[in-house]
This record gives C-alpha cells, structure tokens and sequence, in this order.
C-alpha cells in the first residue's frame, strides 16, 4: 500500500500511542520505532509529531511520564499509562471499531 | 485515582513554576530522539551531514511541535487569552488616542465610584473600634422637645444603682477646656469628662499609664486626666515619661495618668476629643435632676437580649418618669445599639446618593465606550467576516474583542485606583482641622476588590455590545458592502443612538440632581436668618471657674472686655454670649406665663435660650422688632428681665402685646418671673436640621453670667486680618492664662463646620461636570461618524450647489434630536429620583425646600441641556467644515 496515501486520521495518533503504551512504558523513541514495526512502516508519520500528542495525553492526565535510563545508558522520558488512560483505551478502540466496522460494512455491500 | 490526580497536579504546577526547567527537559527529551535517529541512519553507512538531514526529516519541524507542547503546558484557555491580549495591546496601540480616552474616561469613572466606596467603608462599614461593639449602646432620653435628649446627674446616679441588671453603664459630657503650659499662650482644646468606668465599658484600656480609678469619680479626685494618643504624638513628641506629667487645665494642676490607644483616634463616635477628664460632680451637682448634660452608654450584659434589655431601659424611664414628674414627665427611655448613632452613621445618606451619582457617571462611560467600541468592531466588520468565511468559530471571533474590553478595563482600573487614592487624599485635606485632625479613607482589600469587580462589569457591559454584533453579522452583506464602506446597517445605528440618548438622559439625571442638591447646600451654607455674618468676627473664651470663682468677678471680666473691644477703632459694636446665632442653641427650657393657669408638669411650652450682653443685637445683627435691647439698665440686682423672638410672643400671646408680660421657668419655688421688654427677630441657625424647637428667648448675661462665651465682633467696614489679633491681644493683655479659640470671621468659622457638606458640595459638581463631559464626548463620537460615512453624499450636495448652512444644519439637527431626546427622559428621571430620595439627603428637610424642587429642576434642566447642545453643535460644526474641505478638494 502507497505510504504516502497512508495520512492518519485526525485522532488515531491519540489512539495508536495509547495501545502502543498499554504494553509497557516506553520513551518516544521506542514508540516510534513500536509503531512503525507493528503497522509494517505503512503509516507516514513524521516522529516528531509524537511528542506533541505524548504531552497533550499527559497534559489530560491519560499517560504519565518517568525520566529513566534507555537501553543505550541514557536520560530518557518514559511514558506510561494511567486508569484514566486505560479506561480512554477501550472507549476509544470500541469506538474505532465499531466506526471502522460500519465503514467496512459500507465498502463490502453487495 | 488519587495518587494520579495529586501527580498530575505536581506537574502542572511545577511546570507553572519551574518554566525554565519544564523546556530543558523538552529540549533532552526532543535531542534523545533526534541523536537515535542520527546513530540509526549513520548505522546504514550515510556520512555525518546525511544523517542528520535524514534525521530532521524524518522527524519534521522541531519548532513547530515544541510550540505546540508549550501550548499544552498553559490551561489552554488562558493561553489564547494571552495571544489574544498581546494582540489586542498592538491593536490598540495602532490608535493610541482611543486607547488613551478610553483608559482615562474609565478611571474618572471607575475612580470616582471607588472613592466613594472607600468613603462608605471607612464611614459606615468598618466597626467602632471597641471589642464587642454589639452589646454597646447609647441612652437616650426622649421629651415632647427632644426625641434625643440626655440625662440628669440623678437620673444616671439611679441608673447606675439599678443597672447590675443590665450590664455596665457609663456617662460622659462634652466639656472643652482651657490649657496653659508654662511660656505658652494658652490655648481651649475639646474635652469630655466622663465616669471613671467609661474606657471600661468601652473595652479600651490606656496604653501607656491607667485608666480612670473608681474613686476619681469624687469631687476632689479629679484632677487628672487620660489623653488621645494623637495628643500625645503631635503635643507631647510621643515621649514616655508623659505618665505623671502635670498640666494646667482651667487653671489647675492635672496629672496625665494615662495614654489612650492609637485604635481610639475614631472620630465617628467622640468627635476629636484629645482630653479626657472625670466628671468630678460635688455633691449638690450629683443630685441634680434638671440639667440633662449626661450622655450615657452602656454595655450589656452577655446573658440579657436585646429586648430584655430594650425592656430594662424602657421600664426604668417610666419608672423616674413617675417618681419625678416635675422634671421627668412625658419622658420616656429608649436604648440604641451604638453603631447606629455615631456620626459617620449621619453622613451615610448622603454617602448612599454619592455612590449612586457616581454609578451614574460609570454608566455614561460604560455606554461612551460600547459606542466607541462597536464603531471600531464595525469598521473591522469586513476583516470579521473574511475569518468567518475561512471558518473562525463563534469564539475564535470574540476573543479579540473580549481581549480588548479587558484589557481596557484593566488598565481602566488600575488607573481608577489611583484616581481613587488621590480623591481620598483631596478629602482627608479637605477635612483637616486645627488639630491636625482629619478624616482618613481605608483603602483595604475589598475596596480593590470593588475597583477590579468594577472594571470587570464595565467590560461585560461595554464589551457586549461589538460582540452582539460581531455574532450577528452577515457574512454575505458584509463582504458585498465592504468595497463601498461600512455603515453598520440599520439595527446598529439605532442601536447607537439608544446608547447617545440613554447617555444624555444619566448625564441629565445626574445634572439636574446635582444642581438641586449642590443649590440646597449653597441657600444652607449661606442662610442667614434673622442676622448677618458680614463683617462679623467670632471667637470662643471659657473663664476658668480657679480666676472667677463668682458672678462678680465674671461681669466684671465681661466688662472690660467688650470696653476695651469698643473702643478699637475698626469694631463697631462687640458683645458675649452663650451661643452664636450660626448654630442651634441647645440650652432648651421650659416656660409658664404669668397669670395663667400651670400645665401639667412635662407639657409647659419650652424655647432654646441664649444669654447675651447688652449690644448682642446690634453686634449680630438681629433685629429688635419691639420694645428695647438689653442695657446699662438690666443688672444683677435690677429687676430680672427677658427678650423673646417674635414666634414666641405669637405663639405665647397671639395678636396680644408681649411687652410687659412676665415668664418664669418651672420646677424652682417661688417662680422667679421675668419681664418682657423686647420682641426680636427669629434667627435660624444655618444647620439642615430644624431645632427642636421654634422658640427663642434671650437672657441677660449681666442678670445671669456665664463662664462660657461666644465672642461676636461687628467691625465697621471688611474685616482687616489685624482686628483678629487686635481682638486677640485685647484678651490676652486682660488675662494671659485665657485661650480665645476660633477666633476668626463668622463666614469661615460656618465653613469649617460645613467642610463635610463643602466636600460633598464639589464631589457632586465634579460628578456633574463628569456625567456631561462623557455625554458630549459620545455625542461627538456618533456626529463624527455619520460625517465619515455620508462624506459622498456631502459632496454631492455641495457639487450640486447646496450652501454649508444647509449641510451643517443638516448634521446639527441629528445630534440635536439626540440631545433633545435624552435631556426629556432624563429630567423626567431626575425628578423621579430626587422625588424618591430620603428627605435628608436633599439636605433640607422643610417643606418649603421641597415644593420648589421642581421649579429648579426645568431651571437647572434647561440649562444644561442647553450646555449639552452648544458642545454637541460646536463639535459636529468643526468636524464637518472639516470634512466638507476635504471633500471639496476630493471632488475639485
């Protein structure tokens, strides 16, 4: 699929850094790198778009953030989810799937 | 949950405090990503420059993203108020002039109302400055002649007997005395003597030294003497061993035993009192019944309510009433808490209409704003709807103009609190007295808190109405119009002029009712009834009982003195009496008339008595209507002999002649009578309270001398400053040890009593001038812009050979109608308010000042709208001969 078709939808980052976080607390860095993995590098993201989103949810108080030390030995903020944050996680996925569903119900009429 | 909660909190407020810190870590955590993306791109074997292009692009904009997490760090709210604030201070600096007359219309307006805010809080709000001044309270002794009367030495020695049921009580007198320090003229300061127990049931112990002991109460004990701690401050430097100083007060020794706390310098219950003395009443004084000079307070017990209380007082009058009907019949008691009867409660109608008045300039400065305001949103109009069309919301759009109210507020009110401040510094000058004394206005939290609320209303008030239209605008008509200029449509001039005609109907109101009130205050401060205070000089002297211990030795003073006055050559008649004619006289006896049968005791007629010398008529300048003055004649051994005002004889006598006809004064036996010889004038005293009563009656002094003298001073042309010293050195060659006070003219002596109403007097005149200054400003501001708007129509009419008359009346007449419009409403206002004020605010409580309210109001209203349209006409005519110019050299 074409990358650079792949814009993200307005609120998915949102959606995408929580679950992404739902695993283990992670530094930007990591996130990204989870990211990109997990989505095969379809998604055009730029990285430093992260960070602006990581600090609005911990702004919302739906992630939390550590200094820490990375795997390469150095200062890294970690950022972790918060119950608010979890309890955001599933509204928001319900709510994403329930809409991809209806979409897909749409494209795949007879 | 609430570890998080309490996390969450710790972060934001430590970013809120440690910015600084908050943007290194942002840096650390933004430079960690980048350096991984470099070491990654360099592990894929680019050179250093390629890696770290590669870099930045896969990470985009680093600006960009760190705007937008700072965004994230402020409540995102306040941020774009911030934007929106820094916007508006370029906005407005772009037309400082604006600005400028804004922020100052504002502050007068904001200013003056906060003053008189201050007033009310210093005055009437803050708490006397006695613990527990809720139990206080003040006796009162009310007559058929006094609803406010005071006690007899008796009477209060049986209350105080009584009052172990009630609480403490304690009674004092106003008592001025004459002090005289070795090498120093002496000089009369104001007193009060008082029972020992006074600062007790006050609360108010001395802070230096004692109070008063129980025994200092006894005649013989009491010389000594407890000062003001503003006494000792500006008369003693504040010194400490003050305590046992020695004092000469009416010529005897007194020992200062006590120093008085700062917190008691409040004027609002004693005055300017700086010296307190024990009442010291010998015996036969103590079981006087008739002289009502005591003024009583008392604290209630904790166990008794207020109505027991009311009850205890009540009964305890009724029953004196009956045990002593000669004097205390048709008496009767009453208890008020004492909050409620100090001065400053007196001023506090007053200060009411001040804030009223004052809300009324704001008013008009609000709505000259929402004018300004919404002519500058509609010449924005076109911008407003271009961010419309691009998809401002309702917010987006609001925020500059709701940015620029408040920040126009904000500098309003700071300035206001300045304006404030000078205003009550104006007023504590004002009232500076011969002491120094002074009133001083609070400027306390709340006052602030007023002046901040205030500007924050005005913002809503005024910023409302740009954004109505701001909301409402027509995207479409806004954008088609906006190549022929805007205008504002129909809705928005009517609108406006709403706003001219509400803005000149307050001005009125505020006009109309400040010319009545300040024309009141004016016949008050320059009523001379019955005499004349041209060329008059008074001054006060108290002969110390110590020098002249008997009547002889007073007339023989008496004498002298008035001989040696005479006989200067610019005095043309000189007297000494108990009283000045300016002020009421508060010596009220009761009379029966000879030959006719006694009433009932409590019910004889009564009359304020002055006793004066012998050429106090001509000296005053009171007429004598019949019959003769007092003279040479009238001594201490001839027979006894009185003078009545001309109210008096009619209404003891009717159409008979009074002359002849003999008086006495109940309650002594046998009635001592005295002969009729003289009808004079009615005087009224220049005070806007009524006396209590309409009878006058005047006494000898030869016949019954007095240690208490007014001096009254005729000289025979203007007073030259030097008669004052000339009288001055008169007395002090007589007597070195006699202070005259207040020796001065009669006019600046009425004045220095009459500041309060002096002060209020300009404070309306500035409201005045304010409310009409504002409302032309908004008149000028709404001709100016119909000139702006119809300049092509303009040149068409004088291309098409119309004369500037024509066009000029044209433009007059719309400002007229306005002006003409709002000066009806408003006076119909005016005279609904002033009908509605509190008599004592008009400060006249007769009739006759009330039926010709209205006559002055059209008076007054007709003037100053008349004012209102000479500005409105001159301006508009300067703005279009004006514009007209330009646009003959547009056209031409």
């Amino acid at each position: 699929m074409d990358k650079v078709r792949n814009e993200l939808l307005q609120g998915t980052l949102d959606l995408l850094i929580l679950r992404t976080l739902a695993g283990a607390a992670l530094h930007g860095w990591d996130l990204a790198k989870r990211i990109a993995v997990v989505s095969n590098d379809r998604l055009s993201l730029k990285q430093g778009s992260l960070y602006p989103a990581l600090h609005r949810l911990e702004d919302r108080g739906w992630i939390e953030a550590e200094w820490g030390i990375s795997d390469a030995g150095r200062n890294a903020k970690f950022y972790r989810l918060t119950r608010k944050g979890r309890r955001e996680l599933q509204a928001e996925k319900a709510h994403w799937l329930s809409f991809a569903t209806a979409v897909q119900n749409v494209l795949e009429m007879e | 949950m609430f570890s998080e909660t309490l996390h969450w909190l710790r972060t934001k407020c430590s970013r809120l405090f440690r910015r600084g810190k908050a943007e290194a870590a942002l840096d650390a955590e933004l430079q960690f990503h980048l350096d991984q993306l470099i070491a990654q791109f360099r592990e894929e074997g680019v050179t250093e420059r390629e890696a770290r292009l590669g870099a930045q692009r896969e990470f985009g904009n680093t600006g960009v993203y760190r705007e937008e997490i700072r965004d994230t760090w402020r409540p995102p709210r306040l941020a774009d108020l911030w934007r929106a604030l820094r916007f508006a201070v370029s906005s407005l600096s772009r037309s400082p002039g604006f600005a400028l007359l804004a922020i100052v219309t504002l502050a007068l307006g904001i200013g003056g109302n906060t003053m008189m805010f201050s007033a009310f809080t210093s005055i009437i709000q803050k708490p006397l400055p006695y613990p527990g001044q809720e139990a206080l309270e003040r006796f009162y002794r009310a007559t058929p002649q006094d609803e406010s009367g005071n006690f007899s030495p008796a009477d209060f020695r049986d209350l105080q007997r009584a009052a172990a049921n009630y609480g403490e009580v304690a009674a004092y007198a106003l008592s001025d005395c004459s002090l005289s320090e070795p090498g120093q003229p002496a000089e009369m300061v104001s007193g009060i003597r008082c029972t020992a127990n006074l600062f007790k049931v006050l609360g108010v112990p001395s802070q230096l030294g004692r109070n008063f002991l129980p025994k200092e109460d006894l005649s013989g004990n009491d010389r000594v003497m407890i000062i003001s701690e503003r006494c000792w401050q500006k008369r003693f430097g504040g010194k400490d061993d003050i305590i046992g100083r020695t004092l000469r007060v009416d010529g005897e020794p007194h020992e200062i035993v006590g120093v008085l706390p700062a917190s008691f310098n409040d004027w609002r219950h004693l005055g300017w009192v700086d010296f307190f003395r024990p009442l010291g009443f010998d015996k036969d004084k103590v079981a006087d019944r008739r002289d009502t000079i005591l003024r009583v307070i008392g604290r209630r017990s904790a166990s008794l309510s207020r109505a027991q209380a009311d009850a205890f007082v009540a009964n305890f009058g009724a029953r004196l009433a009956k045990d002593f009907p000669e004097v205390n019949a048709g008496s009767s008691w009453r208890a008020d808490s004492l909050a409620s009867t100090t001065h400053g409660r007196s001023a506090g109608a007053m200060l009411k209409m001040c804030i009223g008045l004052s809300a009324f300039v704001l008013l008009i400065a609000c709505s000259n704003l929402a004018n300004f305001l919404l002519a500058r949103t509609i010449t924005r109009s076109r911008e407003l709807a271009v961010r419309s069309a691009l998809g401002a919301s309702r917010g987006q759009l609001l925020q500059p103009l709701i940015a620029e109210a408040l920040l126009l507020a904000l500098a309003g009110a700071a300035l206001a609190i300045l304006v404030a401040q000078w205003g009550a510094a104006w007023i504590s000058y004002r009232s500076i007295g011969e002491n120094g004394e002074r009133v001083t206005l609070i400027f306390n939290w709340s006052v602030f808190a007023w002046a901040v609320g205030a500007s924050l209303v005005t913002a809503i008030a005024f910023g409302l109405a740009p954004a109505l239209f701001a909301l409402r605008l027509n995207v479409n008509e806004a954008l088609k119009s906006g190549a022929r200029g805007m205008t504002g449509g129909r809705g928005h001039q009517r609108f406006r002029k709403f706003l001219i005609v509400g803005q000149f109907a307050l001005a009125m109101v505020l006009l109309a009712g400040a010319a009545v009130f300040i024309r009141g205050l004016d016949e008050l401060n320059h009523r001379r009834d019955g005499w004349q205070s041209e060329h008059l000089i008074t001054g006060t002297i108290v002969l110390p009982a110590a020098t002249y211990p008997d009547d002889e030795r007073v007339t023989a003073f008496h004498r002298l003195m008035l001989e040696r006055l005479q006989a200067l050559p610019e005095v043309a008649s000189a007297s000494v009496s108990l009283f000045t004619p300016s002020f009421n006289w508060p010596d009220i006896r009761k009379y029966v008339v000879q030959g006719r049968a006694l009433p009932p005791p409590g019910h004889e007629p009564t009359a304020a008595v002055n006793t004066v010398s012998s050429r106090y008529f001509e000296t005053a300048g009171t007429r004598i209507l019949a019959g003769r003055s007092f003279d040479e004649r009238d001594t201490a051994t001839s027979p006894k002999v009185i003078i009545i005002s001309q109210n008096t004889a009619r209404g003891l006598f009717g159409n008979e002649s009074a002359l002849g006809k003999r008086l006495a004064q109940p309650g002594s036996a046998p009635l001592e009578w005295a002969e009729i010889v003289g009808i004079a004038a009615d005087v009224k005293s220049i005070l806007p309270e009524a006396p209590p009563v309409s009878f006058q009656i005047y006494e000898p002094m030869a016949q019954h001398p007095i240690r208490y003298n007014e001096i009254l001073v005729r000289t025979v042309n203007s007073a030259p400053v030097s008669a004052v010293e000339n009288i001055r050195n008169i007395i002090t060659a007589l007597d070195p040890d006699l202070p005259v006070r207040h020796l001065q003219s009669a006019d600046s002596a009425i004045a220095r009593t009459n500041y309060q109403t002096a002060i209020l007097r300009d404070i309306l005149t500035l409201f005045a001038v304010l409310g009409l200054g504002l409302a032309s400003i908004g008149i000028y501001g709404v001709i100016a812009r119909a000139m702006a708007q119809r300049t092509n129509e303009f040149a068409i009419r004088f291309a098409l050979g119309a004369r500037a008359r024509d066009v000029s009346g044209l433009v007059l007449a719309s400002g007229v109608k306005l002006a003409l419009l709002g000066s009806v409403i408003g006076l119909f206002g005016a005279m609904a308010s002033c009908a509605c004020s509190p008599p004592e605010t008009r400060g006249c409580s007769s009739t006759a000042h009330r039926l010709c309210l209205p006559r002055r109001f059209s008076w007054s209203g007709s003037r100053s709208s008349l004012a209102g349209f000479l500005l409105g006409a001159l301006v508009g005519s300067i703005r279009l001969t004006l514009c007209a110019r330009n646009k003959t050299s547009a056209t031409a």
